[in-house]
């Protein structure tokens, strides 16, 4: 053999090796720790606040600047990261060209019997001697076979070889898991080459046509996303949140496009919508008031008839059919009351809204608290009026995402699922009997379960004694 | 309540233990199943307790997918427990062998009484809207069903170890004896936490020792922590001695470590890796995103994964696999656990 091909050799087992697998294993497990340790963010500040916990200031420095050379605060994407993921790769590839043939041969060539040596060297035995000499051969490739084996028997000098085989199969399946994780890694190599995230931040009753992506480039969109209205839910009588709401509306060349026949979606945690290709998933909101921001109430007149009131901040509004004008001079997203039973602010989510109106009837004025969920507030001395909403103070930030990558990735799972089950689940079983005379030895050379597969052996044996006795 | 009636099934499972270790010395038949039955006992107290619960987040939140009690630390401690036992109870059928009854009981036991002590939330709490998914069934349960496998082939692989160590000296022993130590210091560490904190609302794990504001206690606790090492590691040999006597088949316990794994694995491969991934690109839009959670996940498996590797491929046996499988459980306790407690990331619903 020449030096080139010996090097060759070399160099394909290297990457065939379980031992290079499973030091990949480890090295992978350290590296992906480490990064939940180190804060992965770009900016060197977080990473010295965070050695600052047990460095001086010049040591944490210097522990970034280890950091930085080494990518460990951007470590899933470092260069060396990636590398270690693709060697991976690689040892999976050229394991299964390695092994994969070899199987397959096994399952063609014609069973052989083994030699004595061979048998006496698995780690599974048992030995019987049978009262009855007739025909026991029969009986136990009978009972085999009702159990679902496939049987060979072999004349052998030492007497009859009985071998029995299920599930031989099976085996397959370890390289089926392994393909899937392959899969999975082209799925994830897809989505980084050609797919995108971003980010819009929309506020109620405007649109945007373009994202911010992670990097903070903009990512233009052909088409308008216009959010008409976000709102969370929450709980009764509780600040827990029970759901995120957009409605949202896309507008393609001044079309209103329709979903389902109807003009807005609805966007919520756990529910996103795909348009061309983009998904866009509920991701956070914030209190942002706008310039067109309105506080929105309902009157209910002297019949019953429900009559909307839209009042922008500290800006007169007649009360339909009276000579009284009403004002909005505060307003609270969440107001509660302390201990000493004074009014307060409590968050800027609107777990509480509530506004406090100016009530004018001819230059006579009152004030009054007007609370959302409290219907007694409702109550003034002009009539009922309900406090609806303050509309367009509120962004929905929306997560948007392009990913090919998904169905090989979902397909990869799938694959992934069956070939560990299979291979886990349903493991090959395989027993050699010698029968000679009326000494019955069953082996087996499996010591992955071995109670259990003594325990079956046993439940054999004692189906073949009960058919003597 | 429902966790009134969980804590009864706490109490069973700590009766249990006694009875299961009076029947390991005597091997009294009667005692055996005596142990067996208040085992069960406290398993079926659990589940009517679980379905009291079941009913309860019904009552909120209507609907069948979404009432599974396994949305914060207590219920899901409650229902990992809950798989344990039944788990164990299967092997006990199975095998017929009673010989780690008593382990099971204990860490089933201490689980209970520690959401009892600690200040962990056990109302019955609202869905907020990222856990409003049917996903959460599969992907919560699958998780620990297999969090359960591991922890059987756990104690298994630990004891598994411990009965097969000869001398002081040897890895096995050291590796032994120091995690004994350790875990006995946390649980004291822990009932310290408890004693000192003002209300249990207030209990914060490793606060009173290792993570104490003053740096002598501080100090001090690494030291402690150090010589309950030492200590377990000079007079561990009574211990090994002791289950070296209850003659608990070695085989039995390498197979039930290597079953719980291959029992385990599959199902945290499709429950917490799978399912997770399909959620979280349902719900936050990217299935993996290197979340702490999602990390040490992969490390869990990756740890597993090296345990299948070394013992198929490699041949490795005995109980230098019994080691990586107690190594693999110290990973997805951290995965479960740990990642809560000491990172921050998405998965926030699990902490107290």
């Amino acid at each position: 053999m020449s030096k080139l091909e010996k090097w060759n050799e070399k160099i394909w087992n290297f990457f065939a090796s379980v031992d290079l697998a499973v030091a990949l294993f480890i090295v992978i497990s350290i590296g992906a720790a480490i990064g939940t340790i180190i804060p992965q963010q770009l900016e060197p500040e977080p990473t010295i606040r965070f050695f600052l916990k047990f460095l001086s200031m010049n040591n944490a420095t210097k522990a970034y600047e280890i950091v930085s050379l080494l990518d460990l605060n951007n470590l899933y994407h470092s260069w060396w990261f990636t590398f270690l993921l693709f060697m991976f790769a690689l040892n999976l590839i050229v394991c299964s060209i390695d092994r994969l043939p070899n199987l397959l041969k096994s399952y063609k060539t014609a069973p052989q019997p083994l030699p004595h040596e061979i048998l006496e060297r698995m780690p599974v035995k048992r030995d019987i001697e049978l009262s009855n000499k007739s025909s026991i051969a029969d009986k136990v490739l009978d009972i085999l076979k009702k159990k679902g084996f496939s049987t060979n028997i072999f004349q052998t000098p030492d007497g009859v070889q009985l071998q029995a085989k299920k599930w031989k199969k099976t085996r397959l399946a370890v390289y089926l898991t392994h393909l899937s994780i392959l899969i999975i890694l082209a799925g994830a190599l897809l989505g980084t080459f050609f797919g995108f995230r971003g980010h819009m931040n929309i506020v109620e009753g405007t649109g945007l046509d373009f994202a911010i992506s992670d990097e903070g480039k903009t990512i233009p969109l052909n088409f308008q996303i216009i959010c008409d209205k976000f709102e969370v839910d929450y709980y009764e009588n509780s600040a827990v949140p029970k759901a995120y709401r957009s409605y949202l509306r896309v507008l393609e060349n001044g079309q209103t496009i329709k979903f389902n026949g109807k003009d807005t979606v609805v966007v919520e945690v756990n529910q996103p919508f795909s348009y061309r290709g983009i998904t866009f998933y509920q991701a956070s909101y914030g209190f942002q008031p706008a310039e067109h921001a309105e506080f929105r109430f309902t009157y209910f007149d002297e019949s019953g008839k429900e009559i909307t009131i839209k009042s922008k901040f500290e800006e007169k509004s007649k009360i339909p059919g009276k000579s009284v004008t009403l004002k909005v001079i505060d307003f609270s997203p969440a107001l509660g009351i302390d201990e000493q039973g004074r009014l307060f602010n409590m968050t800027t989510d609107m777990i509480n809204p509530a506004v406090f109106v100016e009530f004018d009837i001819g230059g006579k004025k009152t004030h009054h608290w007007i609370l959302k969920k409290i219907p007694e507030t409702w109550e003034t001395p002009y009539g009922k009026i309900r406090f609806d909403e303050l509309w367009g103070a509120q962004f929905t930030g929306i997560q948007i995402r392009k990913d090919p990558g998904v169905p090989l990735i979902y397909a990869g799972s799938i694959l992934l699922c069956i070939g560990l089950f299979i291979s886990l689940f349903l493991r090959p079983i395989n027993y050699f009997v010698t029968i000679h005379k009326n000494r019955v030895i069953f082996y087996s050379p499996s010591s992955k379960g071995k109670v259990i597969i003594e325990k079956q052996l046993d439940e054999l044996i004692n189906k073949l004694k009960g058919d003597k006795e | 309540m429902s966790y009134q009636i969980i804590s009864i099934a706490g109490l069973l499972y700590i009766i249990a233990m006694p009875l299961y270790i009076v029947y390991l010395l005597t091997k009294n038949n009667k005692i055996g199943y005596l142990a067996t039955g208040t085992l069960s006992l406290g398993l079926l107290a659990h589940i009517y307790g679980f379905i009291q619960r079941f009913k309860e987040m019904y009552a909120i939140n209507h609907s069948f997918m979404r009432s599974i009690p396994i949305t914060n630390l207590y219920e899901s401690l409650v229902f990992f427990v809950l798989c344990l036992v039944i788990g164990y109870l299967f092997i006990e059928w199975k095998y017929r062998k009673k010989s780690f009854g008593v382990f099971v009981s204990i860490i089933a036991g201490i689980s209970i009484g520690l959401t009892e002590l600690l200040g962990v939330t056990k109302e019955v709490q609202p869905l907020v809207p990222a856990l409003k998914s049917n996903w959460l069934l599969a992907h919560v349960t699958l998780s620990f069903i297999s969090y359960a496998a591991f922890a059987i082939s756990f104690i298994t692989g630990l004891l598994h170890i411990i009965i097969s160590s000869e001398s002081k000296k040897s890895f096995k022993y050291i590796f032994s004896t120091t995690l004994l130590g350790l875990m006995v210091f946390i649980l004291f560490s822990m009932l310290i936490d408890i004693a000192t904190a003002g209300n249990p609302k207030a209990v914060r794990i490793f606060h009173s020792t290792l993570g104490n504001a003053s740096a002598f206690i501080s100090i001090l606790s690494w030291i402690t922590m150090f010589v309950f090492i030492i200590i377990f590691w000079r007079f561990g040999e009574v211990i090994v001695k002791i289950l070296k006597e209850l003659k608990i088949d070695a085989n039995f316990l390498e197979e039930i470590t290597y079953k719980g794994i291959a029992f385990g694995f599959p199902i945290f491969t499709i429950g917490g890796l799978v399912f997770g991934a399909i959620w979280a690109d349902q719900a936050w839009g990217r299935y993996w995103g290197w979340d702490p959670k999602e990390t040490w996940s992969l490390i869990t498996w990756f740890v597993y994964a090296f345990y299948l590797h070394a013992k198929f491929i490699r041949g490795w046996s005995g109980s230098k696999t019994s080691m990586v499988a107690v190594f693999g459980f110290i990973v997805t306790l951290f995965t479960y656990l740990g990642v809560n407690l000491f990172l921050s990331g998405l998965h926030s619903y699990g902490s107290m």
